[in-house]
């Protein structure tokens, strides 16, 4: 235990006897951190976005207008039994005219020429979250059109399978981009601390000649590795913070719906930065100490 | 405690030691002297490992050093107190960082390696610079900061190399004295050196080499 604080005393005092190249290690950290999270930051709300759109999303049914009341009851009947579907909503001509007239008004000119009302009627069925996956709704839509008494189907086909290609893509993205700056920053560290003990060389051959276990040896350089991951995490912590207060302050300004449903930075959320910068440092220290040999 | 069996070390194809046959008891002062170049200090750096013999056997306190593992090395190390040629000294640290170092590798409290460092510096006179950074010592201060840190933590043996190089008679003989007296609570006492008036008179064993053999053995 005393061992370990005199290494920590040393830590600190190599630390700072190098602070210019620490602190440069330090700032690359951060930036490396900075970049990472703000796609995070940027993948999750696109994410959160398209679960809340999702959440209004619906196949709307559209009936022939000879059906029978019979059929309807049936189709009414198995859509209830669908696990997919959570809500079954029944719109009749009549109802689908009177939207329409709420709409455009009562006595547009668009409406008189008809004689009869020419909307067809209709089922609006929303489904659950979980099934909205393009290739699915795909197959389910076209069973339904299937159905007796099925006119057409329709639902945002386009819209649904580009939102959830945009997400794929920003995951797969975030997943690269994270292994790539993960391994950059570990190497940054790794470089510095290579450095600093290639110029300690002499004194690591005294401390062997000493008697000095290897841990001895090796602990100030991995502490210092701790310090620089740990300062540049705290460091890009502090500047999201407030990236993220300035961001979410302009977009809220702009679109004032988002507010609330953002994706929120909780303080749970913020030991992680520190944390994922200090296992970066560490693990490029480790190799940069490598293997001491007596 | 230290048997060197046929040992022989050569550098770029050339001896530096050859062929080398010795023993030193437990307890004993053994005076190593020599020219230049005669391999003393290579004699010594095979003591404490910081060579290997490229031919023979050398036992160092009980220890086979052919057998040695890697992570035994230290305790080896710990158990011997050595004053380089060139002193080693940390140069960012402190006169009395530097001599504590030595017992914080041993893992000793804080406050005890206080107590005994400042008592040793006041032995040997350099109270006064405990807290100065080794390059603004004089090359005898340096060298007596060596001194102490390779006998502050009482060490099984105690190796010097030329360690009265840099130092005026008064305190060679203060040295001389401080060794004498280690030796007296037990510690075996290597040291090389040119300077002859350390071991005439003196009695002990003195080894001498020449071209990397030993040409006698004598006492002083
Ligand atoms: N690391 C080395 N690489 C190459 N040659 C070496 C090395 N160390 C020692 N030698 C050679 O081995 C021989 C013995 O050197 P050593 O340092 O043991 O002499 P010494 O007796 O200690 O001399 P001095 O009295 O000057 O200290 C010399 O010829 C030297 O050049
Ligand atoms: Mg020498």
């Amino acid at each position: 235990m005393k061992t370990l604080s005199y290494l920590f005393q040393t830590a600190v005092q190599n630390f700072l006897r190098e602070k210019w190249i620490n602190a440069l290690t330090i700032l690359t950290v951060t930036i490396g951190l900075l970049i990472l999270s703000v796609f995070t930051v940027i993948t999750l709300n696109m994410d959160l976005a398209l679960k809340r759109w999702a959440k209004g999303f619906g196949i709307v049914v559209y009936l022939k207008d000879n059906i029978t009341l019979e059929e309807m009851e049936l189709l009414k009947g198995s859509f209830k039994k669908d696990p997919d579907i959570i809500a079954v909503n029944h719109i009749s001509k009549d109802k689908a005219i009177e939207e329409l007239k709420q709409i455009i008004g009562n006595s547009n000119p668009l409406l008189e020429g008809f004689e009869e009302n020419p909307l067809p009627a209709s089922f609006e069925l929303k489904l659950k979250r979980e099934s909205l996956e393009p290739s699915y709704i795909r197959s389910k839509a076209a069973n339904i059109r299937q159905l007796t008494g099925v006119e057409d189907v329709q639902y945002g086909e386009k819209w649904l399978s580009s939102l959830n290609s945009l997400s794929q893509g920003m995951k797969i993205m975030a997943i690269i981009l994270g292994s790539i700056i993960f391994i950059a920053t570990a190497f940054v560290t790794y470089s510095t601390i290579k450095i600093l003990f290639y110029r300690r060389q002499e004194e690591i051959e005294t401390l062997k000649l000493l008697g000095a276990t290897k841990s001895f040896i090796r602990m100030p350089f991995l502490m210092e590795g701790i310090f620089i991951g740990l300062s540049g995490g705290v460091i890009g912590l502090l500047a999201l913070i407030g990236l993220y207060v300035f961001s979410t302050s302009k977009i809220i300004a702009f679109i004032p719906s988002m507010g609330g449903e953002m994706f929120s930075l909780h303080p749970y959320t913020y030991p992680i930065l520190p944390l994922v910068g200090t296992i970066m440092s560490l693990t490029g220290s480790i190799f940069a100490v490598g293997r001491i040999k007596y | 405690m230290i048997q060197f069996t046929g040992v022989s070390k050569s550098f770029d194809n050339e001896y530096a030691l050859r062929d080398v046959n010795l023993k030193i008891d437990k307890g004993e002062i053994v005076y190593i002297t020599g020219p230049s170049g005669a391999g003393k200090t290579t004699l010594l750096k095979l003591i404490y490992m910081s060579e290997r013999p490229d031919e023979g056997n050398i036992i160092v306190g009980g220890w086979d050093i052919d057998k040695l593992k890697q992570s035994t090395i230290p305790f080896l190390r710990r158990s011997i107190g050595i004053v380089f040629q060139d002193f080693r000294l940390l140069p960012n640290k402190t006169v009395f960082d530097n001599i504590a170092l030595a017992l914080r590798i041993h893992g000793i409290h804080p406050n005890e390696i206080k107590e005994t460092v400042n008592e040793l510096l006041g032995d040997i006179g350099l109270r006064h610079k405990a807290n100065d950074f080794p390059q603004h010592l004089s090359g005898g201060q340096q060298q007596m900061a060596a001194i102490a840190r390779a006998v502050v933590s009482k060490p099984m043996i105690l190796i010097a190399d030329e360690p009265t190089g840099n130092l005026d008679p008064d305190a060679s003989t203060m040295i001389m004295k401080l060794f004498k007296e280690i030796n007296l609570k037990g510690t075996t006492v290597v040291i090389a050196t040119h300077h002859k008036d350390l071991f005439t008179g003196t009695g002990r064993k003195v080894i001498c080499l020449r071209d990397g053999g030993i040409e006698k053995e004598v006492a002083g």
